[in-house]
């Protein structure tokens, strides 16, 4: 029934060749990437095997795209994932966004935002319904293009630059719902979902991320005003259960950043993984990550669906490698905690409580002579996408074993803003696989120096794509870790890979830096 | 090209996310900043304009007082452009929460405006925070550690390489740098590691380490030749990293060793 009304929505407003079946949302990805993860499960692992361990040693350069801004300039490097719909790729940049033909890389349009400011550190890409295409820019528009040429439909306000807003995050497209979240957490404001209207881009519903006055878990508050103030960001985009109707997320840090003191308790739904009604916003359940965070660990990074075993019996899973280092395994039908274990050597918990939550260590929260941490700020993972291989049954993380040290510089009673700051000390990075019926990392291949996290996707053809932090583009064996190819790019890779297959042939594209690059096998 | 360059260090320092670094480069200077800086004279004009007037209740900082709320993340100082927002509340007042009417000339109250603004720009340039006392150490513990169990004493001398180190650094740079002092663009002496390269025909190469990953590998010799090579299992690579003991050491720290080396290493002036 849902089916038919959104394809009915869909004929209203006029099928083109640039149209997305919304058929398509609900399979493995093939021939379309039609959503930021490819589909909704958060796996980044594509059915295709055209490009294979038996013959990846053939893959090379098909084509490279190197961003033309127009007369604009280009902020940030390549974040996105793009969507592959009918043969073009749909991407973007803070204030601006592109299609490019996804056999040849050529540019068929790119479209420009005049901004009104905000942070510009990234953007996470398109969502698409029918002809239309939605981003989010720094200055929190939500803007709706048209595929076919990227000529704008409207622009809808989603939150205010002036209150330190910026927005990320690649909509989500769940029947007649696009979903957008928002980020910012310089000046303590509060943070929220929404669900918009596909056609108009009115407000369908909000979901706080924090309480308000009188509302279930103010008790995890000291007063209104911390809650109000209380951040809790929504810059990752979210997964989707269509059997459940629940869409999960990963909120981010409370605020102020690294001072606690003027809002003691855990500080709900920050640093939490929640499960949410796509049709009205209200909660199902949550499972805080962090409780009371002081360290800027926002438990954002993708919340991936698996259909696994647990001592023999099928279950709805749902696990997450944890900017704060801890591997979670829930049932995601109740949120319920399977599994919480360290991905990396920590050293700021005291163990789990009974709801299988970590247990914050106060000696380890941010002091005014330093305290040091590991993780680092940056965290052990983050918004870089991990992967589910449901052939080898593992989830894998590049997985920074980072340190940092963190200063209170605010010790009064009523901080604002960070209240604090880090300083970066040293870290190593590792791609881990992770079992996750155990937590138990199955290989680690070590890289030799360190840096932040980095996308991951996996196919059926037995390949695990990602980037190392030398600039590399690598192909490993998923059950081994074995590599299989690689080749030197412009710079790190900066998005997740994606892929997709068009007339017989498997098509590999990555972004590094301002380039994106598409790789085939040799004909 | 430099767009290039500019791009490969975002993509290497923009992982902290939400938290953008000092260093990610953004046309126009303070990536956090992203309204106009007020004026500072106008700022201080405003300051004490507030102080006098508003400072009773709302604080002489403006994070609320006596019954006045915090206007450095009030939605309203925030959306405020000049006075715009601020002096219509001023000239009417808030009868129905105790604030009285300020009639204020217009020019008074855009310097107020102004001081709200840098109020709120130094709560949200956090890279600009002032760290505060870091020496809280006990120093004869942070003597034994550096002698005893830290073992630094084994590359390490106080009349030696860190003689006069407080002088070089700051309290707070010198507790990052004993952590690691990873290279830094104004090191007085930089450190490299080294590396001596063996490919199966037995010449071996030695020098200062320029690159590695796993595939590459390449050096710098004593005589400034450049030398790269291809990683196979048949080339043998073996680095010297002077710092490795310092990441070592990174497993075993607790927060008092750091603090009480710290203690001892300012007294090196």
């Amino acid at each position: 029934m849902r089916l038919k009304l959104a394809t009915l929505a869909l004929v209203g407003s006029g099928l083109s060749a640039q149209s997305l079946d919304p058929a398509l949302l609900l399979k493995p990805p093939t021939d379309t990437w039609p959503t930021y993860n490819g589909d909704y499960s958060g796996r980044r692992f594509s059915p295709l095997a055209h490009i294979n361990s038996s013959n990846v040693t053939a893959m090379t350069l098909a084509w490279e795209y190197r961003l033309d801004p127009g007369t604009g300039t280009l902020t940030s490097s390549i974040k996105s994932t793009p969507l592959e719909v009918n043969g073009v790729l749909y991407f973007t940049l803070p204030d601006h966004a592109w299609a490019v033909d996804a056999r040849t890389g050529r540019q068929i349009w790119h479209y420009q935002w005049e901004s009104h400011g905000g942070i510009h550190i990234g953007s996470r890409g398109f969502g698409m319904y029918g002809s239309w295409l939605y981003f989010e820019t720094p200055d929190n528009y939500l803007i709706s293009l048209n595929a076919k040429d990227g000529t704008e439909r409207w622009h809808v306000e989603i939150a205010d630059v002036k209150q330190e807003y910026f927005s990320t995050p690649a909509p989500i497209v769940i029947r007649n719902h696009i979903i957008v979240g928002v980020g910012g957490d310089s000046l303590d404001v509060p943070g929220y979902l929404e669900s918009r209207d596909p056609e108009t881009g009115q407000l369908q519903w909000r979901w706080n991320t924090t309480p308000r006055k009188g509302e279930a878990g103010a008790e995890t508050w000291p007063n209104p005003e911390a809650m109000e103030h209380g951040g809790g960001m929504t810059w990752v985009p979210g997964t989707y259960d269509p059997e459940l109707n629940l869409y999960y997320l990963g909120t981010g840090n409370p605020n102020p950043v690294m001072a606690g003191q003027g809002r003691k308790g855990d500080n709900l739904w920050t640093c939490s993984i929640v499960a949410l009604n796509p049709d009205t916003g209200k909660l199902a359940w949550y499972f805080q990550a962090s409780p009371h965070d002081t360290h800027d660990w926002d438990a954002a990074e993708t919340p991936v669906l698996i259909d696994g075993q647990v001592d023999g019996r099928p279950r709805k899973l749902l696990a997450q490698s944890s900017r704060n280092g801890y591997f979670f395994v829930l049932d995601r039908t109740n949120g319920k905690n399977i599994l919480s274990k360290p991905f990396i050597e920590l050293n700021w918990s005291k163990g789990l409580d009974a709801k299988g939550q970590p247990i914050g260590n106060p000696d380890k929260e941010p002091k005014a002579d330093g305290t040091f941490v590991i993780p680092a700020l940056g965290g052990a993972a983050n918004w870089p996408s991990p992967s589910f291989d449901p052939e080898t049954g593992l989830f894998y993380v590049n997985a920074s074993s980072s340190y940092s040290l963190y200063y209170l510089t605010d010790t009064g009673d009523k901080p604002e803003g960070y209240g604090g700051r880090d300083s970066g000390v040293y870290s190593t990075l590792a791609l881990k696989a992770i079992d996750y019926r155990t937590g138990q990392i199955r290989w680690t291949h070590e890289y030799n120096r360190g840096g932040g996290s980095i996308g991951i996707l996996t196919t059926a053809g037995k390949l695990l794509f990602t980037g190392d932090p030398s600039g590399n583009f690598v192909v490993y064996d998923p059950a081994n870790g074995k590599i299989l190819w690689h080749a030197h790019l412009i710079g790190n890779i900066s998005n997740g890979p994606m892929t997709y297959e068009l007339d017989g042939r498997q098509y590999v594209v990555v972004g590094a830096g301002d380039t994106l690059y598409g790789f085939t096998l040799l004909q | 090209m430099k767009t290039l360059v500019a791009l490969s260090l975002l993509t290497a320092a923009s992982l902290a996310a939400q938290s953008p670094p000092a260093a990610a480069p953004r046309p126009g200077g303070n990536m956090l900043i992203s309204r106009t800086v007020p004026d500072a004279a106008a700022v201080e004009r405003g300051q004490k304009i507030f102080v006098g007037n508003c400072g009773f209740c709302h604080g002489t900082t403006a994070q609320g007082g006596d019954g006045g709320p915090d206007l450095v993340r009030s939605p309203l100082a925030l959306d405020d452009e000049r006075g715009d927002k601020i002096g219509p509340v001023l000239e009417q007042g808030r009868p129905g929460r105790g604030m009285p009417a300020f009639h204020l000339p217009a020019d008074q109250v855009q310097d107020i405006a102004a001081f709200l603004r840098s109020r709120q720009q130094a709560a949200i340039d956090r890279n600009a925070y002032s760290i505060l006392n870091v020496v809280t150490g006990d120093r004869e513990k942070g003597r034994e550690y550096f002698n005893g169990a830290g073992r630094c004493h084994t590359c390490h001398s106080p009349t030696g390489d860190l003689a006069g180190i407080a002088k070089k650094y700051d309290a707070v740079a010198l507790q990052s740098r004993l952590l690691y002092p990873r290279p830094r663009a104004n090191d007085v002496q930089p450190v490299h590691p080294q590396v001596t390269v063996t490919p199966a025909s037995g010449q071996a190469f030695s020098g200062s380490l320029e690159y590695l990953d796993d595939f590459n590998v390449a050096l710098r010799d004593a005589s400034g030749d450049y030398h790269s090579f291809s990683r196979d299992a048949h080339l043998k690579v073996e680095v010297h990293d002077p710092l490795a003991a310092h990441a070592e050491l990174l497993k075993k720290y607790t927060d008092a060793d750091m603090h009480n080396v710290l203690a001892y290493l300012v007294t090196l002036k």
